[in-house]
């Protein structure tokens, strides 16, 4: 229903996932979470629609938006779950190299400030092997900010998130997939999503560095979350903590069957009239 | 006293039971009272072991028995003045219905006094007491002090000097030189009791078993009835939290004038007789409603999965989870579709008021998804199938719950108009993008000139406006 259920092709998983037609995924009768989110579930300036669930991706986020008056939500789970779900790893693990680093983005709405080369001879000191900058789209577009990163290693973008359901690349969590396969290390300088799904698929998860500066952000929240998820932060955390929480966060453990997920996000007559 | 006739006598095939297990106690040539209105089949269980001789106050009552044959005593309970006189005396009915409108008005205990003093010495006294606080009283909507009815001449409810607990009643019973032998509780209503256990039974027996027990005992006589608040929940809770016998309906009191004998009566009775083992273990219902309250997704699934793997055609209120095996309560009990025992299940946690993981689901969505939760669903719209068929009864009328639905009615009506509301905003959204890209397909297709200089003049003012508003134009 609401456009956020596009972006990342996160609409075209959870399709293809329920066993239907991953180019034309139905209307889902709620918002699914697009991203980590450590208040209610729903992106920043998105309008709560009472009557239809927020599908949140962990049992807390679920509390966290009962607290904030949202009654209506429903654990699913991260939709890059569901993506595992279809993908699983090979028998034998492929061969991983060096770290991929995601740092810190803007979006249409608000700008990152913040010394870019600072953070990146940061990285380089404190990373040993390959480092693959994998910049938003954002971020990718301008040039001086991309060439920057171009001459320390080696930069990708995982593709357009997508707006108001036009230009949405749907192959982003599967790029994302792959490349996060490739790498042994995951890395931010701050605790979001990609470091969250880089732990999920067996990457040692770091939060380290110069945190940015978001345009007209609440800096509350960032610091409640560097305080909240210890286990996350630091330049090399044990894994096998970090890798529990990150689970968890993204709601490992609550995933649907594709029956289910048919019935909650109101798909059952898009299966009737395929057959 | 004439022109009167007592209205519903105590009755039940349990109690009838009940009556059969007293023989023991009976002496040959015993004689037995039988204080009170009890429906003509207790009073022929009783004639079938020794002489019985009745007393009831109403006239044509006593007509009518003492046509059926045995000695009938008609007058209120004043006149009373055997004393050592009977083996067994049986007051089912309690005490209140025994004076008539003339001469003294007993209370309780002058009653019990009355009754106790025509006992032999070593007699024995089955007497049932109301529970002033029992459940039916606390989800009744009217209260026995509003005298509505030609028989609540002296209408005292909680202000009698009846004992309010079980503790109490044995304390009272013992203070006035009884024994007492053995203290049951009665469920659902006094005047008709399906089931009855101990206090000990209740506190220390199987909670699932239990509260499964006196809630189906309590569904069936409150279905369809209007009541407060839901009593099948208030008993269930009241048999898990271990309060059973204080909040019972009514106690059922074995006590004897002298020491009590080593036989007794057995712990848990049924209409079909005395309950042997009940089976350990939570009951299923109960433990999906806590793993929906407490939005648990991993032990729904667990638990529906096991479900339909091991019964899936009985309900949820039939079945204990015994470690990891599930076992029926009432095999007696039909068997229905798994389809209707999950819209019974959803109904529940609907009507109920229990926050369950689906908010925005009603019977049929929220049917639905249990189908798919379970691994049950078809490709079809389930969850939409008759709704006649469903064989458990009505739901009690239940002014708590009305509250709840009509909250939730005026909630989704609110919904519905934001929904509203933000769809049209939507449209108006989406209409303007369909009129820039007919305007662009047009422009593209060769169409008329007409509308590609209509599109260019509006962006050439557009231009022009923001060069006049940029910094490079401001003197």
């Amino acid at each position: 229903m609401h456009h956020a259920n596009h972006f990342y092709g996160h609409a075209h998983v959870l399709a293809e996932y329920c066993g239907l037609d991953p180019d034309d995924p139905p209307r889902i009768n709620g918002y699914v979470q697009h991203g980590w989110n450590v208040v209610d579930g729903l992106g920043a300036g998105t309008p709560y629609v009472s009557g239809r669930p927020i599908f949140v991706w962990s049992e807390q986020t679920r509390r966290r938006a009962w607290s904030m008056g949202r009654r209506y939500a429903t654990v699913v789970g991260a939709p890059f779950l569901y993506l595992l779900e279809l993908q699983p790893e090979f028998a034998e693990p492929q061969h991983r190299e060096g770290t991929i680093w995601y740092p810190f983005h803007g979006w249409e709405g608000q700008h990152i400030a913040g010394d870019h080369q600072r953070l990146i001879d940061e990285i380089m000191a404190t990373e040993d092997g390959p480092v693959t900058f994998c910049l938003y789209w954002h971020e990718f577009r301008d040039d001086r900010t991309r060439r920057r990163y171009e001459r320390a290693g080696r930069v990708i973008c995982h593709g357009y998130r997508g707006l108001r359901w036009l230009d949405t690349d749907t192959k982003f969590l599967h790029n994302q997939l792959a490349e996060l396969r490739k790498h042994r290390r995951v890395a931010s300088n701050r605790l979001s999503s990609a470091v969250l799904y880089g732990a999920a698929v067996g990457c040692a998860p770091a939060v380290y560095g110069d945190p940015m500066h978001l345009a007209g952000e609440v800096q509350v929240i960032a610091e409640r979350i560097r305080r909240q998820w210890p286990e996350l932060h630091g330049t090399h955390p044990d894994p096998a903590a970090a890798t529990a929480s990150a689970l968890a966060e993204l709601g490992a453990g609550n995933l649907a069957s594709p029956a289910e997920l048919r019935a909650v996000f109101g798909w059952q007559r898009a299966l009737v009239g395929t057959s | 006293m004439a022109g009167w006739s007592d209205p519903s006598p105590v009755s039940g095939r349990l109690l009838t039971h009940l009556l059969g297990l007293l023989r023991p106690l009976v002496p040959e040539d015993g004689r037995i009272l039988v204080a009170g209105p009890h429906d003509e089949s207790l009073v022929a269980a009783l004639s079938a072991v020794a002489e019985v001789t009745c007393l009831v106050r109403s006239q044509s009552d006593a007509a009518e028995l003492s046509d059926r044959g045995g000695t009938v005593l008609c007058g209120t309970l004043a006149k009373l003045t055997d004393t050592d006189h009977y083996d067994v005396v049986v007051a089912l009915d309690g005490v209140e219905r025994l004076c008539s409108v003339e001469g003294p008005q007993y209370d309780w205990a002058e009653s019990v006094q009355v009754l106790r003093r025509s006992l032999r010495p070593g007699g024995a006294l089955l007497l049932a007491v109301e529970n002033e606080l029992g459940v039916h009283r606390l989800v009744d909507r009217t209260t026995v002090t509003f005298a509505h009815t030609d028989s609540a001449w002296r209408p005292l409810g909680e202000f009698d000097t009846k004992p309010g607990s079980p503790a109490r009643l044995a304390a009272h019973l013992t203070g006035d030189g009884l024994t007492v032998g053995w203290l049951g509780t009665a469920w659902p209503l006094p005047s008709a009791p399906t089931f009855v256990a101990t206090a000990d039974a209740l506190r220390d027996g199987p909670s699932g078993a239990l509260s499964a027990a006196v809630s189906g005992a309590v569904a069936t006589a409150y279905a369809g009835r209007p009541v407060l608040s839901d009593p099948r929940r208030l008993a269930a809770a009241a048999v898990r939290g271990g309060l059973g016998a204080e909040l019972a309906p009514a106690w059922l009191v074995l006590a004897f004038r002298g020491p009590a004998p080593a036989t007794t009566l057995p712990a848990v009775l049924t209409g079909a007789g005395p309950v042997a083992e009940l089976p350990e273990g939570r009951l299923l219902e109960e433990l999906l409603i806590g793993a929906c309250l407490r939005h648990d997704l991993p032990t729904l699934r667990r638990l529906l999965a096991a479900w339909v793997a091991e019964r899936p055609t009985d309900s949820f209120d039939n079945l204990v989870l015994d470690g990891e095996t599930l076992r029926l309560l009432d095999p007696v009990r039909a068997t229905t579709e798994p389809e209707l025992v999950l819209r019974h299940f959803a109904h529940t946690l609907l009507a109920g008021g229990y926050y369950q993981p689906w908010p925005a689901a009603d019977v049929p969505a929220l049917t639905a998804i249990l189908l798919a939760v379970a691994g049950l669903a078809g490709d079809g719209l389930a969850g939409h199938g008759p709704v006649d068929s469903d064989p458990a009864p009505p739901a009690p009328d239940s002014l708590r719950e009305h509250e709840e639905q009509v909250r939730r009615l005026e909630e989704r009506l609110a919904d519905a108009a934001t929904r509203l509301s933000y769809t049209e905003t939507e449209l108006v959204r989406r209409d303007a993008e369909l009129r820039r890209a007919r305007l662009q397909i047009d422009a593209f297709s060769g169409k008329v000139g007409y509308r590609i200089s209509k599109l260019g003049a509006r962006a050439a003012r557009k231009a022009v406006r923001a060069v006049r508003r940029s910094p490079l134009f401001k003197d």
